[in-house]
């Protein structure tokens, strides 16, 4: 089994999930998977400002905003976040929410990379779930791969 | 009732953590806890390693995941199975919170008023609480030298409104801890009150949490407990008086224990101030030296519906609440019948 994928995300999708199912027909030694995006981060200081004063504004307590604009250089700059989430036929197979923004995971009976559970690798339907938790770049593109261990890198 | 320190919200490189459980759960130990709960970021795959690591370190630890999601970080503790956090809709967290209960765990907010999306996503309470009993407590100390920090002023006055609605809610403390970094900054510890040692430990810290046996600090462990009729109610308990009764003055103690975790805290030399707070504001107040001591105390009859001990000093040259009990409630009703 060999998925690959191809996306593209902006400031709309944030907050949502994006599901990306997959049908494993044999048992498998292994799952790897690959994902990466780009850009990670908004290098754009005037744009920055504007999401920055925004949310301020929302989530800041009023009397409390006028210091918290005087230090938003702390939050730059502001970033980009995909995490991705693992399901197989039975159920959740873990999360690995982390900043990377390109991640290489694998997951075996015998071991799994960290956020992940390791088990037996079985026939049924699988999901990678990509969780969009921040997109702050006006476009942001991903890849992911995913395939079995008897399947090879192929690259 | 014994006083297990714990350091509530953690995390490892099994989500965004820089550090592994080993080195997590040894950084505990140095620091005197008893008890950490591993709550990474949307997953439990870091607990594979828990009981070789509480062997190794003697330090206890409880299952947990932190709900990160789009609209709120929700802690979740003890729950014994998977719940998907994925499935949080902006209206409805508390059916998340109603299955992790289902599943024998607690949930509770994470620092909720953290700024929000696009710093940090979902750090900041969205979520719609259509009945507050549906959550089990607010974690209103995040970080080091949480007192002070003007997201956690508004957390604990979140707090102290849920209990003067009439919520039963318990408050704790979270260090959000990612990584082994040296700071002198203060450290929060909650302290949970295990009242029955025979049952396993995990069910007895979760049933603390749920039922509010909880004080946090900075410094010296704060208990108390108040006393009507010959009965004496703690932390978290209920206390029932009839319509006569609430006319006769409650004789509380208050208890301070500047031993608790001796050498891993210090404050500068004090004269402190014991507080008791209820919905009516400071029901009593005394000053107290840095030894280990009781100090009974009588607050005025009628009136209030719950009731806190707190602990005020200078910490770091700023006045600053050092440390806090959660709740004793009162209600008026039947005589001997005690709400569970």
């Amino acid at each position: 089994m060999r998925m690959e994928i191809m996306g593209e995300a902006g400031p709309d999708d944030a907050r949502t999930h994006r599901r990306y199912p997959f049908e494993l027909r044999e048992p498998s030694d292994g799952l790897h998977i690959r994902f990466a995006y780009s850009p990670k981060t908004l290098e754009d200081r005037e744009e920055s400002r504007l999401l920055m004063e925004r949310s301020i504004a929302l989530y800041v307590a009023p009397d409390q905003q006028a210091r918290a604009l005087e230090n938003v250089d702390r939050y730059y700059p502001l970033k980009n976040l995909i995490t991705i989430s693992v399901d197989d036929g039975r159920g959740y197979r873990g999360a690995c929410h982390r900043h990377d923004a390109e991640q290489r995971l694998f997951l075996s009976e015998e071991e799994a990379s960290p956020g992940l559970t390791r088990g037996p690798v079985e026939p049924g339907r699988w999901c990678v779930t990509l969780s969009l938790h921040a997109i702050v770049t006006a476009s942001c593109s991903y890849r992911l791969e995913v395939w079995t261990a008897e399947e090879g890198e192929n690259r | 009732m014994r006083w297990i320190a714990c350091e509530l919200h953690t995390h490892t490189a099994h989500s965004d953590g820089r550090q592994s459980l080993p080195e997590l759960a040894a950084g505990a130990a140095a620091l005197g806890f008893e008890c950490i709960a591993l709550t990474d970021h949307n997953t439990m795959s870091g607990l594979a390693q828990r009981e070789e690591v509480e062997r190794e370190t003697g330090i206890r630890i409880l299952p947990g995941m932190e709900w990160t999601t789009f609209y709120g970080h929700m802690v979740t503790i003890g729950a014994r199975a998977f719940v998907d956090w994925r499935e949080a809709h902006p209206q409805r967290i508390t059916e998340g919170a109603a299955e992790v209960h289902r599943h024998g765990g607690v949930a509770g907010l994470a620092h909720p008023y953290r700024i929000g999306s696009p710093a940090c996503t979902g750090c900041y309470w969205e979520y719609e609480i259509a009945d507050w009993s549906d959550l089990d407590y607010i974690e209103v100390w995040s970080g080091t030298w949480a007192p002070i920090k003007t997201d956690n002023l508004r957390a604990y006055a979140l707090w102290t409104e849920r209990l003067n609605a009439g919520t039963r809610i318990a408050a704790t403390s979270g260090r959000d801890w990612h990584a082994q970094e040296e700071t002198d900054e203060p450290l929060s510890v909650t302290y949970l009150g295990l009242e029955d040692e025979r049952t396993p430990f995990e069910d007895e810290a979760v049933r603390a949490l749920r039922r509010g046996r909880v004080s946090v600090t900075i410094g010296p462990l704060l208990t108390l407990e108040a006393s009507q009729g010959g009965r004496t109610y703690g932390i978290g308990d209920v206390l029932v008086r009839s319509a006569e009764e609430t006319g006769e003055p409650i004789e509380v103690g208050v208890s301070l224990q500047f031993s608790a975790r001796e050498g891993r805290w210090s404050l500068p030399p004090q004269t402190f101030s014991l507080r008791l707070v209820g919905d009516g504001g400071i029901l009593a107040e005394r000053a107290v030296d840095a030894v280990d001591g009781g100090y009974r105390l009588e607050t005025p009859a009628g009136g209030t519906t719950w009731l806190r001990a707190e602990l005020w000093g200078v910490v770091r040259g700023a006045r600053a609440l050092i440390a806090f009990t959660n709740a004793i409630y009162y209600e008026t009703g039947e005589k001997g019948a005690r709400t569970p």
